[in-house]
């Protein structure tokens, strides 16, 4: 666990070195850029906060930016700084949304602005409960992987809230979102569950609806993407972590799922799922 | 590529077997790639220590049921694309 001291808001300095990585979105816009300094890691989300990662203490030092919204200031250190320092202390941690069906978990592994927090929310809607809608946290115990609750603020885009909700909501944010506190009109699971199966969501947004099973090696390679790394740098600390990620390639069967992200089918699309999930379980 | 040059693979690659097929990282780049079969058989004799071309065609043949000259022509655009990434390095004479 890394702990978080928050100072008060600044606008962000210059700083004098390169950033040594990024996160940019497949739309090109840098998320987020990692910088080496004397204290340890800086942090940095383009005008909306720094962090200042001191591993060997265990505190994020963080600084929000003019204007950063409390609760999205929370999400950066939640969704950013936790995962990235938990998978630096041998923790396994990736990027995607997950679900509780009937005791068991079922995670949707896809980058930011792929529908995993609406197809959580449609599963939520069906009767089961969000485990987590975009931290997924696994915790391995002999051959179980456990899927760790996180009951947060869920972000939806407002027409995505709109479906689910069959009302309309305001935008909190320029984004065009609407936080939503965690329980509140849809179901969160308090209980760590088992993983299952994970799907890992295609990107081509108008894909017809497909489920295809993937190969140890596929899955191995499409999941690496998704995980959160610190310090690309750290050659050892990154030779365990695709070790851990090639163990759960091994042990949870993966599938590719491609569907056309439209409201009106996302109940069509949670049919297939657990019709997946159900010739899976017995074909075990 | 001469038959007999040896090469090894690189302390910057981490290798990992899933279900039969290797998978390569290159922490250097953060780059991975997928092996076939075959790639893996081959991948595994160039992690065990420092190998030629023929030795490895040799190991190859003994394995698999394909021609020689299949096998050498395989092998040799394997090893060119793998020294080309540079998973592999080619060891001084």
């Amino acid at each position: 666990m890394i702990a978080l001291r928050t100072s008060p808001a600044r606008a962000q300095p210059p700083l004098a070195s390169a950033p040594y990585d990024r996160w940019v979105t497949p739309d090109g816009e840098v998320k987020a850029e990692f910088h080496r300094v004397p204290e340890g890691i800086l942090l940095r989300f383009p005008d909306e906060a720094d962090f200042l990662i001191d591993l060997a203490r265990g505190i994020a030092i963080g600084w929000p930016a003019p204007g950063t919204a409390p609760d999205h200031y929370d999400s950066l250190f939640q969704h950013g700084v936790v995962p990235m320092a938990g998978n630096h202390h041998g923790g396994l941690f990736l990027h995607g949304s997950a679900v509780a069906i009937n005791g068991c978990a079922v995670a949707f592994i896809a980058p930011s602005r792929s529908g995993k927090t609406t197809l959580a929310g449609a599963f939520a809607k069906a009767g089961y409960p969000i485990l987590t809608e975009d931290v997924i946290e696994l915790v391995p115990d002999g051959a179980n992987y456990w899927l760790q609750p996180k009951q947060s603020n869920l972000r939806l885009f407002v027409d995505s809230a709109a479906h689910l909700f069959g009302r309309t909501f305001p935008v909190d944010e320029e984004d065009n979102k609407h936080s939503f506190a965690g329980g509140e009109d849809l179901p969160f699971s308090a209980v760590a569950c088992p993983l299952v199966q994970i799907y890992l969501l295609g990107s081509d947004h108008n894909a017809a609806l497909a489920i295809a099973a993937l190969d140890g090696q596929a899955a191995l390679v499409q999941t690496l993407p998704h995980a959160f790394v610190l310090d690309v740098a750290d050659k050892p600390r990154l030779r365990e972590h695709f070790c851990r990620i090639a163990q759960l390639s091994e042990r949870i069967a993966c599938r590719r799922l491609d569907y056309p992200r439209r409201y009106d089918e996302l109940l069509r699309v949670v049919d297939a799922i657990l019709t997946d999930i159900e010739v899976n379980r017995n074909t075990k | 590529m001469n038959q007999n040059q040896r090469f090894q693979a690189s302390e910057d690659v981490v290798a990992r077997e899933v279900a039969g097929e290797m998978v390569l990282l290159d922490l250097s780049s953060g780059l991975y790639f997928g092996l076939d079969p075959v790639g893996s058989r081959i991948w595994e004799r160039l992690s065990a220590g420092a190998c030629s071309l023929a030795e490895v065609c040799d190991a190859i043949e003994a394995e698999f049921d394909a021609p020689r000259n299949q096998i050498d022509q395989d092998v040799r655009a394997l090893f060119a694309d793998l020294a080309n990434r540079k998973l592999i390095n080619q060891l001084a004479v």
